[in-house]
């Protein structure tokens, strides 16, 4: 939904000195590795976690840079930098996953929509429509409640708002590709209704859902965590960086760090996901010209 | 502006909340909690339990009881509430009027964050990159952690603004539209108004920053396109001031995109004030929620949406009628 913001802003993105950087498609290169970085530390965070992220240490409200405890601990002695990688793999692997499954199942309706036409279109945008009307993230508060805590509770509640708006995208694209003269040749020369979609429809459809895909991942970052935020992700002991941070609260005048890190995570996770979105944009123009 | 746009704006209003209806009817058919065991307490009989769930009408066909809740939305019955055991209808109206002026508020601060942003950098003001730039962070943070940065700068470091409620000590909070600014003024008791002012500020500027920017860029990328219209030149050559073009103009040519962005974070909104409102003890429908999702209680979970959705459908639809009466074009 907030690649809408991008979609509208594309035409003026041109205008901006980066493209005119010599270092600009290095720097696009560099932005995209810091997106493989931080998909590599979520793999491997429980590797990576010092400390087993709901045990308990002898050390409470240890602070930022203690020995041990690079982050510090919370009230009951849990090891912070543990949880947080946690809570990262959470929200980045479940992010990802929502976008993509958003991707596939509203590509699936836009391309049949697009491809075919006639009632079937009517019949799929109405339905696709009706969900865009719809306040997502209400919606997805209340999917979630009423499904109960649990982590594929929250990806489906996230999931059933988020594929509309590629259905849209994609459909646009297909029904603009559908009357290009390579399209009517290949119908002319009598290729099957499948293989025109799947050979001569989808590879244009391609680069427009996935630039509004990699945009959309630093939406669905900060969506998971006001979920979590809310009391709707795991439950309890679970790292999770909404969680985290909300539970923290009443010590966030006396112990500031425990609920302000999970917080910044995210941050810093919605803003990687974001320069990564910026980065695939860029270089997928810079191809099509 | 003719009869049939208003015609199909009623009409898919009308649709999207019978939608919306069926939706939050089928998630409180799938939850897990059973009304009828729920209303009673874990100490009832299963004798006691099933006369209930034949009270509530719990063993009736789905369309009868989807027609019974329909019926029950028409009267303004949202159900009880497992928790409160008040009806939901009630809860809601109690902790409504504090949502309400806090969204409110934060609109008109979005509104104008987002007219700033976008002007500065067309009019190229001193400090518009700045703006931008703090504007942009901002909105990677999620609203939480904006409401828990504003309160440790503003409230624990300058102590210039309160951290918590809506007003210091015991205001009323019976007055005649229940926000609480506008009864200071109507009471003739403006130290009551700019209290709930200075209440408001923070939970309102943490809820305002991420619509501002969305808003912002759209309005400022449309700015730019129709800055390049012939039009915009003929009024340059015929002398017209730089600001008296972007403002009679550019904006108003400008301004559909921003419209139909502005409905959609009214959504955004919604969502961001049940969030904002934990973290400054705000006493309204995020803190009901709040209370309320823990314990499972779903009709209070649904009343929420219910009223949340309706405002934010309703608020999309004038979006969509204003933009017809900015561009006549649209509403052909």
């Amino acid at each position: 939904m907030a690649a809408l913001v991008a979609g509208v802003e594309t035409p003026t993105r041109s205008r901006l000195p980066r493209r005119h950087l010599v270092g600009g498609r290095l720097l696009n290169h560099c932005l995209l590795g810091l997106v493989g970085l931080v998909t590599l530390v979520a793999v491997l965070a429980p590797l990576l976690a010092p400390h087993d992220a709901v045990g308990t240490s002898g050390q409470l409200y240890a602070g930022i840079g203690s020995p041990g405890h690079p982050l510090g601990t919370d009230g009951i002695g849990r090891d912070l930098l543990s949880r947080t990688l946690l809570g990262l793999r959470t929200s980045w692997l479940m992010a990802l996953a929502v976008v993509a499954l958003g991707l596939l199942v509203g590509g699936i309706v836009g391309l049949l929509a697009g491809a075919f036409g006639g009632w079937l279109d009517a019949v799929l945008m109405r339905v696709t429509d009706l969900f865009l009307a719809l306040p997502g993230t209400l919606v997805a508060v209340a999917v979630a409640a009423a499904l109960g805590s649990g982590l594929g509770n929250t990806f489906l509640a996230i999931s059933v708002v988020w594929w509309p708006y590629y259905a849209r995208i994609v459909r646009g694209e297909v029904r603009a590709l559908a009357v290009r003269p390579h399209v009517e040749a290949a119908r002319m020369a009598g290729v099957s209704t499948p293989r025109i979609i799947l050979r001569h429809l989808l590879p244009g459809v391609v680069p427009s859902a996935v630039v509004t895909a990699s945009l959309d991942v630093g939406s669905v970052v900060l969506v998971l965590a006001s979920l979590s935020f809310l009391g709707l992700g795991q439950s309890a002991p679970a790292p999770e960086l909404g969680a985290d941070t909300s539970r923290a609260l009443p010590e966030l005048l006396t112990h500031w760090w425990i609920p302000v890190i999970p917080g910044v995570t995210v941050m810093l996770l919605s803003l990687v996901a974001n320069l990564g979105g910026d980065a695939v944009r860029d270089l997928i123009a810079r191809r099509g010209r | 502006m003719t009869f049939r746009f208003f015609g199909t704006r009623l009409a898919s209003l009308v649709a999207l909340l019978l939608v919306l209806s069926v939706v939050l009817f089928v998630l409180q058919e799938i939850s897990a909690t059973d009304a009828a065991a729920a209303t009673l307490g874990p100490t009832a009989s299963p004798e006691a339990i099933a006369a209930e769930r034949a009270r509530l009408g719990l063993d009736g066909p789905p369309v009868g009881r989807y027609l019974d809740y329909l019926g029950g939305l028409f009267t303004g019955d949202l159900g009880t509430s497992f928790r409160t055991k008040r009806p939901v209808t009630e809860d809601i109206g109690s902790y409504l009027p504090a949502t309400l002026e806090l969204v409110l508020f934060a609109f008109l601060l979005a509104l104008l964050l987002a007219l700033l942003f976008a002007l500065s950098s067309t009019l190229r003001w001193r400090g518009a990159g700045a703006l931008r730039g703090l504007l942009f962070v901002s909105s990677t943070a999620p609203t939480f952690l904006l409401g828990i940065f504003f309160l440790i700068v503003f409230y624990q470091q300058l102590d210039w603004l309160p951290a918590n409620g809506r007003a210091s000590g015991g205001a009323a909070t019976d007055g005649p539209t229940g926000l609480l600014v506008v009864d200071g003024l109507l009471a003739g008791d403006p130290a009551a108004s700019v209290d709930a002012l200075r209440h408001l500020l923070l939970p309102a500027l943490a809820l305002a920053v991420g619509p501002a920017l969305a808003i912002g860029r759209v309005f400022r990328s449309s700015l730019r396109t129709t800055l390049d219209a012939e039009y915009v030149r003929t009024a340059r050559a015929k002398g017209l001031g730089e600001r008296a073009i972007v403002v009679r103009h550019v904006a108003r040519n400008s301004v559909n995109a921003a419209l139909s962005m502005t409905g959609l974070q009214i959504g955004f909104m919604f969502a961001g004030v049940l969030v904002v409102e934990s973290v400054f003890s705000w006493p309204g429908l995020g803190s009901y929620l709040g209370a309320s999702i823990p314990v499972s209680d779903f009709p209070a979970v649904a009343g929420v949406t219910f009223v949340l959705g309706a405002v934010y459908i309703v608020a999309n639809t004038a979006a969509d009628v204003l933009q017809g009466v900015a561009d006549p074009r649209v509403a052909v």
